[in-house]
């Protein structure tokens, strides 16, 4: 189990190729898109990690009346956003689990199941995680997500996450790798390779 | 414990534990491709280092050597779309990767533990083998320990400390060949390489020493003196005898005999070499043929003389031979052969006997041309006249000892210079250095040709040739021809168009285990002391273990 980790929520979908989760917590508790998570399986023998590519928050009949109003009290913006009647939800892709060996970045053996707790990642774990890139290939090949973007945000919170002396190491190497996976596609490649600099 | 650098002096260096690169794409015949590991750089690697591959699967290792060096790229896109060259990530990033690096290698041998010796390769590394640098061990592992047969020729490219030994008992037992352009130091090797042979003691060596580089001191263009054959062995090992005695005498040079060549003694065949020099054509060839056999030994007196002028008449009256023909045969004659001041009338020094019963007994002899040496007609005559007899003399002396009524020659090398004129592919097949080059080690009799233009020798007598020494060419004909008949060569090639001007020769062949660039050792006050000037020899002793080793049973 990670040390310190925050509990961001409880699974409300899942599969083992990802799981839905979701919560009633302040702004700024929202997990970032790109960042690493973890649920609870197999009874708490281990966690499946998922790399968070989208959060949704869904309307409710509340919020519809009182976005309808000229003017909204403070009052009812803090308590719309804070004590919601639909909980915002995140979803995350399963990139891989930890067990008692450690990390392994494949796909879980099981999913975590209803109400999991699911936690974020504690930079030492994901620094652990992020070591080895094999997982690079299991965001490329999900469909339908908004790949390129999450590839290059994940790589560079990864980067954030470790010491300054660290990071262009870490940020070239895994350039490498993607650059490995994508040779055959140059201009996608250069897109990615340019949003893992973006906010450096 | 121990630390790393005691562990080294023991052990020797360890070798680098991360790859070059890894074996990717080949076959025997034309070598490996190898992706480099994108953590080296090109630019410290060059063509002619050696490597070592380690299979992956069986561990055995392959030791070769790296013939090219080229960049590559996974799409063809990144041609046409290359990264902004200001964006160094972008470049970092695709170095290596998207675009890299290969090495082209040429296994030659292997290196396993439970052998003693390399051998030659006869399968290739497994997918994804790693290729390391060689290190010091493993090339002495390949070229061995100097001794009384491993003549230290040279150091491998960057490794000073390694000696690339060659095997002259191997060197001896086929003809060789020293080739390289003009300036490159093919004397120097040559000089080196009969050093070696001489103090051996494996074979007898005949010289014909165009320019006088051979016998006695030589300077090269810096106007340094080097010391000759003879004067690196006092001891009578060396004999020099010249064909001119007033340029031998001005070079302060000491001779051990004056080489006259009667008219008498002269054979058409001894002219026939020299058609192209003098510009007889077929038919005036063919009618010296005639000429002898109709005027008899002083056939060349008799064509030069006007006294004999009746009976050279009486042949042209038979109406066997026209009077143009011998006239241009007469003119011809009289152009050349008495400006040569070794060629005396009657009969000459008696010198075949005296140069055969030398080199019998293990004494290397030097012919030296002095100014004759400018005359390439002379060189050719003389060469050709002295090989033919005592090749003669070796075919009888072996056929001798065939019917045990004698001793087996003592081998010899014959050292031609402008080799292309004596196996020009016109005449290679009739001369007498020809045969030698073709019949190999029958008769004990082998030839160290130099020349400048192995693209003029004959694609037969060429192919036969054991051991090559290769300084720089650039001539596309001449590079092929050096490798004619050499399997695998063709990735020899980038290494041989990139050797340095000078001092530095690819030698391949029999009496190397693997072809190998070497920087030719310097010829100074070390060689000569390595040599070892003055040491005793015991002849009849070298003589016996000479042909022993060379020729076994």
């Amino acid at each position: 189990m990670p040390e310190s980790p925050m509990m961001i929520g409880r699974v409300t979908r899942c599969s083992t190729r990802g799981f839905v989760g979701a919560m009633q917590i302040s702004e700024n508790a929202l997990p970032v898109f790109g960042s690493l998570c973890q649920a609870e399986a197999q009874g708490g023998r281990s966690y499946v990690v998922g790399l968070v590519y989208d959060i949704s928050i869904t309307d409710d009949q509340f919020a519809r009346q009182l976005a309808g109003l000229d003017e909204v009290p403070q009052e009812q913006i803090a308590d719309g956003q804070l004590n919601r009647q639909v909980p915002v939800e995140f979803s995350a892709l399963a990139v891989g689990f930890h067990d008692d060996d450690g990390f392994h970045q494949s796909l879980p053996p099981q999913p975590p199941l209803t109400l999991a707790s699911v936690f974020s990642m504690v930079p030492k774990d994901g620094i652990d995680f992020t070591s080895e890139l094999h997982f690079l290939q299991m965001i490329l090949n999900a469909p339908q997500l908004p790949v390129d973007e999450l590839l290059a945000t994940t790589l560079r919170l990864s980067a954030q996450a470790r010491p300054e002396e660290e990071r262009e190491r870490f940020l070239l190497q895994a350039g490498r790798e993607v650059a490995r996976l994508l040779a055959q596609d140059l201009t996608r490649l250069e897109n990615i390779l340019r949003g893992l600099r973006a906010k450096e | 414990m121990s630390d790393s650098s005691e562990l080294n002096a023991y052990f020797g260096p360890k070798r680098d534990e991360r790859p070059l690169g890894i074996v990717l794409d080949g076959s025997l015949s034309t070598g490996l491709q190898v992706k480099l590991d994108p953590r080296y750089a090109i630019e410290k690697l060059a063509v002619g280092r050696y490597i070592v591959i380690q299979s992956r699967k069986t561990g055995s290792t392959f030791f070769g050597i790296i013939t090219d060096i080229a960049l590559g790229a996974t799409t063809p896109d990144l041609l046409h779309h290359p990264p902004d060259a200001a964006d160094t990530f972008l470049l970092d990033v695709y170095s290596g990767g998207v675009a890299y690096a290969t090495l082209h290698v040429s296994p030659m041998l292997m290196l396993d533990e439970e052998d003693d010796q390399p051998r030659p390769i006869k399968t290739i590394p497994s997918h994804f083998s790693a290729i390391y640098e060689a290190t010091a061990q493993d090339v002495a592992r390949v070229f061995g320990e100097e001794d009384d047969e491993h003549f230290y020729i040279g150091t491998p490219l960057d490794m000073e400390d390694v000696q690339v030994n060659l095997d002259l008992a191997r060197f001896v037992e086929r003809s060789s060949g020293v080739f390289g352009k003009t300036g490159t130091g093919k004397s120097f090797i040559t000089r080196t390489i009969l050093a070696g042979i001489i103090r051996s003691g494996l074979a007898s060596t005949l010289i014909f020493d165009m320019h006088n580089d051979y016998g006695w001191s030589v300077m090269d263009e810096s106007g340094r003196e080097y010391k000759g054959l003879r004067q690196l062995f006092p001891d009578g090992r060396v004999s020099v005898i010249t064909l001119d005695e007033a340029t031998s005498r001005a070079r302060g040079s000491k001779f051990d005999g004056i080489l006259t060549i009667g008219y008498e003694e002269i054979e058409p065949e001894d002219i026939e070499l020299l058609a192209s020099l003098l510009g007889l054509s077929d038919i005036q060839t063919g009618a010296l043929y005639f000429l002898y056999r109709r005027l008899g030994k002083k056939w060349i007196s008799k064509l030069l003389d006007e006294q004999y002028e009746e009976e050279v008449q009486n042949i042209l009256e038979s109406g066997r031979i026209v009077g143009g023909t011998l006239g241009a045969i007469q003119r011809k004659l009289e152009s050349f052969i008495p400006r040569m001041g070794f060629l005396v009338p009657g009969e000459g020094s008696k010198v075949v006997t005296d140069i055969f019963q030398r080199l019998n007994i293990g004494t290397s002899v030097v012919l030296e041309f002095g100014n004759y040496g400018n005359t390439l007609a002379a060189y050719v005559l003389v060469a050709n006249y002295l090989t033919r007899r005592i090749h003669a003399s070796y075919v009888h002396q072996k056929n001798l000892a065939a019917g045990k009524k004698g001793e087996e020659p003592r081998p010899l090398v014959i050292v031609i210079e402008e080799a292309h004129k004596f196996l020009d592919p016109s005449v290679a097949g009739h001369t007498i250095f020809g045969n030698i080059a073709r019949e190999l080690r029958k008769y004990n009799v082998t030839l160290l040709i130099v020349d400048q233009r192995p693209s003029g020798i004959e694609d037969e007598v060429m192919s036969q040739i054991g051991t090559r020494v290769t300084c720089l060419l650039d001539n596309e004909a001449d590079i092929r021809a050096v490798f004619s008949g050499v399997s695998g060569a063709s990735a020899l090639r980038e290494v041989l168009a990139r050797l340095d001007t000078r001092q530095q020769a690819l030698i391949l062949g029999h009496a190397v285990p693997m072809p190998v660039v070497v920087r030719t050792r310097d010829y100074d006050q070390r060689f000569y002391a390595a040599i070892g000037i003055g040491e005793p020899i015991d002849s009849a002793g070298s003589k016996q273990s000479g042909a022993d080793k060379l020729f076994p049973d």
